[in-house]
């Protein structure tokens, strides 16, 4: 066990460098960012200088070195776009997209399961076909409109809930201000509301389905059959026998989906105004901010890599067949 | 039960409380805006938005007023020696910074050293272009209320120039570290920096002793909020007060709310099609565009008013050459939608149809989402061009990795759609686009002889009625043979809650100092 970890955390190493060597040179086909970072009328005297005083005067190499030399001292430069370390900027966002994430998963996942197995044990009744058609709905259904119309509605017409914007509370937890996170929480849930039901719209009708159809094939399994012979209450099957052998592919799909929505949530805190990360990460792109796309992409490699390790230990937890070696 | 009562009442009481309904008191007024602010660093900002902010943290020395005209602000007055190679600034007396110390012509030589040093590395606007274009040499402080701004040479837009430099004092920035002058300045205007949650605002409040203009409002909060719908509707909620960048097709909606109003202005900056003139495009229509009498020609294909009201919902202020008006030649008027006059030029120019009913094709680049509606204006004028003979196609280009690189190397075209800021209080500001053949600017790289020798009568120290009197012949050349497709000054569009008196400037800078309610 313990050698696969080290094995997998060096393989995970490797990865997040990759990652690195990827960006890194995408970023720069892109051609000179200097353009971006001088003023519109700067002559080519003032864009030189202000090249060499951001380094893009060096060759790609060298570029890269620095910044491999920076990364195994845990400095990542500085962000082009806010002159400070990029590395505590994306520090910055990332409690903000935390807080938004984990709200629309254990939205979505709270609600899915019991969806899916509801949907699977009336398989054709109506209940069925109305869970489904949901499901088709929301996965068929672009987040932005989705939010637009969230936000015309419940924000401008009733005027119930915040159209925008984000109150900490994961922010000052981590600064150890316990009591100005609990005064937060009613605004910060009530901020929440919009965004993550947005997100967990679309998570939410595909864990359904895939539940539903995971379900379905466990049903038909002989140890359900078995369990209902030995005349088990109905829900003890369900949930004992049933639900436990079809989670192992929700898992899956619950544990790299939150890897994906940590830095592709960029429409919806775009839409909400929402200072995440996926949109300083988009930012960053557009204004070519390289040091902070690489301090980003180096943190989100890393959470995907550790989060693809967490769903094989859980994995190997949930079903004892599965022996990690 | 009744903990089921409680709970409802709970939820109730929390969706009515006061805290939810996000509209901002008496004395704070709200700015929504569409991105954040890069730093707060005025030696290293070259966006306007962040000036924006910036403008009122920090104060100048003479200021561009919400006329237009330059004004004394931190500097009673100012007077030039003989070859105009020093300006003399006496500062007003009692001024402070928001540290408490006094303002002095010492603070005011820092900042100008400090920006033009290059230990520092700073790249922004002050001495990535005023500094530069100032011609500046050095600080002299002539007593601790007047400061003198040395020049390389006389420089007639040098006043203007320097209201782009915001002053910061000597005590507070020696000691900040670097991270700290970006992320929590000590201003000398009149609101001082209170927090900035990045992403999501920045919060000012009134600097307490700051006489030189007085403040309605206590706090100005500026909050990012990139997406226009949103924006619109927290300003239609009345959550805001002003918003920026109206999209065009929500102009109705928010004109029929009941909160806010949208204010129309035409902006500073210059829309235009831009004709590259290096010989770089050896292709017939390459080669065509670059003479004189077929770019008039192409001028008159375009309608300009059409697309104005269709596509930007607005009738924009014509341009007749590169300078903003009133101050461009007031003689020269814009070339009228002719295509028939159009046709016949070309003919005459030596260009007729083909039997395709083609007499040349182009390439007209341009970037998409940064202008107003460019896409659309782009596709519409390339179809005004097709529609006299001259097939255009488009190519849309990323702006920021291809389009950019590729105009400031003067390597677009045959055409290119642009827009370049301007100003409100001197020609030759505008004109400064094409100082030199080599210039950045110079996107088209002119050459042109009768423009360019006029440039040294234009730049000498005269009376301003003279001056404009060369301005004005130099304009005319530029509208007879421009490497410019003169088209429109962008009009920009602000959302304005009805409880606010706030007018929305021309030059794109947002000055809430006198903005009152109602």
């Amino acid at each position: 066990m313990i050698a696969y970890l080290i094995r997998r955390l060096l393989q995970g190493g490797l990865v997040v460098l990759g990652v690195t060597v990827v960006t890194f040179l995408a970023l720069h086909l892109g051609g000179d960012p200097t353009y971006l970072y001088v003023s519109e009328r700067a002559s080519a005297g003032d864009i030189a200088a202000a090249r060499a005083a951001l380094g893009f005067d060096q060759p790609l190499s060298v570029q890269y070195l620095r910044f491999l030399a920076g990364l195994l001292h845990g400095d990542l430069g500085t962000s082009l776009t806010y002159k400070t370390g990029a590395m505590g900027v994306v520090m910055g966002f990332f409690p903000a997209t935390i807080e938004l994430t984990l709200s629309a998963m254990l939205l979505a996942v709270g609600l899915s399961i019991p969806l899916g197995v509801l949907a699977a044990l009336h398989r054709g009744t109506p209940l069925d076909g109305g869970i489904m058609v949901l499901a088709l709905v929301g996965q068929s259904v672009p987040s932005f409109w989705m939010g637009i119309m969230f936000i015309l509605f419940f924000g401008l017409g009733l005027q119930w809930l915040p159209m925008s914007g984000h109150v900490p509370v994961l922010a000052p937890l981590l600064a150890g201000d316990v009591g100005q996170a609990v005064r937060n929480l009613p605004q910060a849930a009530l901020h929440l509301i919009l965004p993550a039901v947005t997100i967990a719209f679309f998570s939410l009708a595909r864990n359904s389905r895939l539940v539903r159809s995971s379900m379905l094939e466990v049903l038909e399994q002989d140890y359900v059959r078995t369990a209902r012979a030995k005349g088990l209450r109905e829900s003890r099957v369900v949930i004992g026998h049933a639900l436990r052998n079809a989670w192992l592919p929700v898992v899956t799909m619950i544990g790299l989906e939150f890897g994906f929505l940590l830095g592709g949530v960029v429409v919806v805190e775009t839409i909400f105004a929402w200072p995440g990360v996926g949109r300083m990460v988009f930012n960053a792109i557009n204004q070519r901010d390289i040091p902070l796309v690489q301090a980003a992409v180096v943190t989100l490699s890393g959470v995907f890599v550790g989060l693809n390790l967490l769903v094989d230990l859980l994995y190997a937890w949930l079903d004892p067949r599965v022996r990690l070696a | 039960m009744n903990s089921r009562l409680a709970a409802a009442a709970a939820l109730l009481a929390l969706l009515s409380s006061p805290a939810l309904a996000q509209r901002p008191d008496a004395s704070t007024v709200v700015v929504a805006f569409g991105t954040d602010a890069q730093t707060l660093e005025p030696a290293e900002m070259n966006s306007r938005d962040t000036m924006n902010i910036a403008d009122h943290i920090f104060g100048s020395l003479y200021e561009i007023g919400d006329d237009g005209h330059l004004s004394p602000y931190f500097a009673d007055s100012f007077s030039e020696n003989t070859d105009g190679t020093e300006i003399a600034f006496k500062l007003h007396p009692g001024l402070t910074c928001h540290d408490g110390s006094p303002l002095t012509a010492e603070d005011v030589a820092f900042t100008f050293d400090r920006a033009r040093d290059p230990a520092n590395k700073f790249t922004g606007s002050t001495p990535g272009f005023v500094l530069t274009s100032l011609g500046f040499k050095g600080t002299r402080v002539i007593d601790p209320l007047t400061v003198g701004i040395e020049l390389n040479a006389y420089n007639p837009i040098a006043l203007g120039l320097i209201t782009e430099v915001k002053i910061v004092c000597k005590a507070p920035y020696t000691k900040m570290s670097r991270v700290q002058a970006t992320q929590t300045p000590v201003g000398t205007g009149p609101y001082r920096f209170v927090e900035w949650v990045k992403s999501d605002r920045i919060v000012l409040e009134k600097q307490p002793g700051f006489t030189l203009r007085h403040a309605f409002f206590d706090r100005i909060v500026w909050r990012v909020i990139p997406e226009a719908s949103t924006r619109a509707a927290e300003l239609m909620a009345g959550n805001v007060d002003v918003i920026t960048s109206v999209a065009p097709d929500q102009i109705d909606t928010v004109n029929h709310s009941a909160n806010a109003k949208v204010q129309a202005v035409s902006g500073t900056r210059r829309m235009y099609v831009g004709v590259q003139m290096k010989p770089i495009f050896s292709t017939p229509g390459g080669i065509a565009v670059r003479k004189d009498d077929v770019r008039r020609a192409l001028q008159y294909a375009i309608d300009v008013p059409t697309i104005c009201e269709q596509l930007l919902r607005t009738s924009c202020q014509r341009a007749t050459d590169l300078v903003n008006p009133p101050l461009g030649n007031p003689d020269i008027k814009p070339y009228p939608y002719d295509p028939a006059a159009a046709e016949k030029m070309l003919d005459a120019a030596g260009y007729p149809r083909g039997a395709n009913g083609v007499r040349f094709e182009l390439t007209l680049q341009a970037a998409s989402g940064r202008y107003l509606n460019d896409h659309d204006v782009v596709l519409a004028i390339a179809q005004y061009l097709s529609d006299v003979g001259v097939k255009t196609n488009v190519e849309f280009m990323d702006w920021a990795s291809v389009f950019l690189p590729l105009t400031r190397r003067h390597e677009a075209g045959p055409l290119f759609f642009l827009g370049t800021g301007g100003g409100t209080w001197n020609p030759l500001y505008d004109m400064a686009d094409f100082a030199d053949v080599s210039s950045v600017t110079n996107t088209p790289s002119w050459s042109d002889p009768d423009w360019f020798s006029l440039w040294p009568e234009a730049n000498r120290k005269q009376p301003e009625v003279d001056r404009q009197k060369v301005v004005n012949r130099m304009l005319q050349v530029f509208h007879d043979k421009g490497p410019w497709l003169e088209l429109y000054f962008q009009p920009d569009f602000y959302g304005v809650s009805n409880r606010l008196a706030w007018q929305a400037r021309r030059d794109e800078r947002i000055n809430l100092v006198g903005a009152t309610l109602k």
